[in-house]
């Protein structure tokens, strides 16, 4: 028995405390992540509304959600579409800015804050903002009528009311990708483009050949963080539209908020858990794509 | 030294993160920062507090905000029940339906909640609310439940056989319109359909003083049972907001967009208030409530508006709605929140929430008394309460289905599509009321 104690007491004696800091988060991460995750779980699996007792009935809500409900569907759509969208025009718009700022400009410092400002700002206040610039009495359409043209229904229009938000978010994003992009170009060696130079490239060779390459692992976190995020879209359509209109503006998240407060839990679960697959997908292919940083290590 | 304290502090942040988690935010013992021990053991005294020897707190959530008519009657119920007191808790609507959800799923439930009429359908067919008839007997401070109130309300607060709130203010759709214009250009105030297009046409000025059109369940229900139509079948089997009747009713609605009598208010117009003071909107359905907001947001138009009957085809229509005060079905002290509905719902009382929050008292009785049905200088002196009484008659509650909200959504997007061109009227509410049909097999 001794024997079996000795090196157990020397183990706790030697590692004891630094155990119980570890136990800190990694309690708190079980019960605040991990259980709930788990609990989450088996109620995606059940009939819960919360004040009756869950019901289980396997994959009916996962198979509902991909076969009868069409708005699920149209959420789909919409998410992928604005993923599409704000993940093409926001990081090219960064790195653009990104290049500009980088041309020793005067007032570099002005102009990065600028960028950053809106990213700083609650996306709620944003939201709130061009909601009423877009107001069909407002500064854009006044503007447009003042010109001549015709106002634009922009977000009443259906087929414009998507677009509208992903306008507002990436006026409000991209300043996070311009300061990243920003660092990024300016730790890239100055030897790099004095080869280049002497190796007789232009501005677009250089920009291929050495400024891309070098942003490779920056661009790939700015792609996974945006797409994790934009994944889970909500404040903007929550205040600018509700989802509306004819649920051309409904994404993932909203959807679940809306069954969340219509109390079918469980339901709502298996749309929290349609995502988290889809992000883990995701997280994945980019864990084994080449360039990233975890391939790099 | 450090050595030494180390693991007590390592023990110290795990004890302090396992107490955050015991939740139950009990306010006296979080303050008392006792032990784990004391914080149940005062939770158990508390929850064995309903016998009438030992005082207890009910605690209210109240979501009339700032115009709060519950706080004004904490202090004469008190003393009149000296072994309750009143926790009130002040919250907005959007915070009470969000908390609600959350504590009706297990959780420190209020013993009282002032609920919106429209989350009856959902909580009450989960069964979330007391059945208060049982405390009820037919009967509100004495007087039979239905005679003080309406059959519209009766028909509004009752689900199957039980009563899962009483009603203390109720909210049904008139037409607000600009008297001055209608008075400027010698037309009267339109009664029936076809009187309402006649009176636009000549009242309309290319984009100003036109008809709010709102494609939402409200108006476009309004229009439906104005025509003869209803949403359900009588059952609540079956969606008939595409039988001929329907149909015709928001066809005449998509006519007034289409000929520019009507303005399609969209969620990129901005608030009403702001259409009503510049002009756009002459005309519009809204209830009570909408009073207090046109006179505190639009003071300079005093006398320029007025309330009438919403015109109708063959019979006047309005949902039905208000405020409801229910007890959570896991409330701890249901019998001291019953002692307070009975004295928040007696008739001066009823008069009070009127000049408090300005709301519509339920009560027939309050209703018609002298200090609420007054004339009103902001709209002319008008009686204004009359019309809205006159309405409650033959308003209707939305039907009381679990999947209520799931046809709502399906119905104001078959209005959306055909008040945006997107689908025609038959297609839109064929698709819908198919749609509904399926939500109603399903729950």
């Amino acid at each position: 028995m001794q024997q079996i104690l000795k090196p157990v007491k020397r183990f706790f004696r030697k590692y004891g405390v630094a155990y119980a800091f570890i136990a800190v988060p990694v309690i708190s991460m079980l019960l605040f992540i991990f259980i709930p995750m788990a609990i989450s779980f088996y109620w995606s699996l059940c009939d819960f509304s919360g004040i009756q007792a869950p019901r289980f009935i396997g994959l009916d809500n996962y198979i509902k959600l991909f076969t009868v409900d069409k708005i699920f569907i149209q959420a789909l759509k919409n998410t992928l579409l604005f993923v599409v969208l704000s993940m093409f025009i926001g990081p090219t718009l960064g790195l653009l800015t990104a290049l500009m700022l980088n041309q020793k400009v005067r007032f570099q410092g002005l102009f990065r804050t600028a960028y950053f400002l809106p990213v700083m700002t609650s996306m709620v206040v944003v939201s709130t903002i061009w909601k009423m610039l877009y107001n069909q009495n407002g500064i854009f359409n006044t503007v447009l009528t003042n010109i001549g043209l015709s106002p634009v229904n922009w977000l009443s229009d259906p087929d414009m009311a998507l677009i509208s938000v992903v306008i507002a978010s990436v006026w409000q994003g991209f300043g996070f990708e311009t300061v990243i992009f920003l660092a990024a170009l300016q730790s890239i060696p100055k030897e790099l483009y004095e080869a280049a130079d002497i190796d007789g490239a232009n501005g677009i060779n250089k920009f291929f050949s050495v400024t891309l390459p070098s942003l490779r692992s920056v661009i790939t976190f700015v792609y996974i963080y945006g797409l994790i995020g934009s994944f889970q879209t909500f404040d903007q359509m929550y205040v600018m539209t509700k989802g509306g209109p004819v649920y051309r503006t409904t994404t993932i998240v909203l959807y679940l908020f809306d069954k969340f407060q219509d109390l079918r839990l469980g339901y709502a679960s298996a749309i929290a858990y349609v995502l988290f697959f889809i992000l883990v997908i995701l997280s994945f292919i980019q864990w084994r794509l080449p360039g990233s940083k975890s391939t790099e290590a | 030294m450090t050595k030494k304290l180390a693991p007590i502090v390592a023990l110290l942040l795990i004890v302090a993160m396992l107490a955050g988690c015991s939740g139950s935010a009990q306010p006296a013992a979080t303050e008392a920062a006792t032990t784990a021990a004391a914080g149940t053991e005062a939770a158990a005294t508390t929850a064995s507090g309903t016998t009438d020897t030992e005082p207890v707190t009910i605690t209210i959530w109240d979501y009339y905000g700032e115009a709060t008519p519950v706080k004004p009657l904490i202090e004469g119920f008190e003393a009149e029940n000296p072994g309750i007191k009143v926790d009130l808790q002040s919250l907005d609507w959007n915070t009470t339906l969000e908390k609600l959800n959350v504590v009706l799923a297990g959780g420190d439930a209020p013993d009282l909640v002032t609920i919106d009429m429209t989350w009856l359908p959902r909580f009450a067919a989960l069964g979330a609310f007391t059945d208060l008839s049982t405390y009820a007997n037919g009967e509100l401070n004495g007087v039979p439940l239905s005679e003080a109130y309406s059959e519209g309300a009766m028909k509004a607060m009752t689900y199957g056989n039980t009563l899962p709130t009483i009603m203390c203010d109720f909210d049904t759709y008139a037409l607000y319109y600009r008297a001055d214009l209608l008075e400027a250009k010698g037309l009267t105030v339109p009664t029936i359909w076809d009187e309402l297009e006649a009176t636009l046409s000549k009242l309309v000025e290319g984009d100003q003083y036109r008809y709010q059109f709102l494609a939402d369940t409200f108006h476009g229900a309004q229009f439906i049972y104005q025509n003869g139509g209803s949403l359900l079948n009588d059952d609540n089997t079956k969606a008939v907001y595409n039988s001929p009747e329907a149909v015709a009713a928001i066809q005449f609605e998509k006519d007034l967009l289409d000929k520019g009598l009507a303005i399609n208010w969209t969620a990129d117009q901005g608030e009403r208030i702001q259409g009503v003071k510049d002009g756009r909107i002459a005309m519009f359905s809204d209830g009570p409530y909408y009073m207090g907001i046109m006179k505190s947001s639009a003071p300079e138009m005093s006398g320029e508006w007025r309330v009438a009957i919403h015109p109708y085809q063959t019979e006047a229509g309005s949902y039905l709605g208000g405020t409801g005060l229910s007890i959570p079905v896991n409330a701890q002290h249901k019998d001291a929140a019953w002692k307070f509905i009975e004295y928040m719902m007696r008739t001066e009382n009823q008069i009070e929430l009127y000049k408090t929050a300005g709301a519509a008292p339920a009560l027939t009785a309050a209703l018609n008394s002298d200090e609420v049905n007054v004339e009103d200088p902001y709209f002319g002196n008008e009686k204004v309460f009359s019309v809205f009484l006159e309405s409650m008659k033959t308003a209707r509650p939305f039907p009381y289905v679990r999947s209520w909200s799931d046809i709502d959504a399906s119905f104001v997007t078959a209005l959306q599509n055909i008040s945006l061109d997107q689908m025609s009227v038959k297609d839109a509410l064929d698709a819908s009321a198919a749609e509904a049909d399926s939500f109603l097999s399903q729950q």
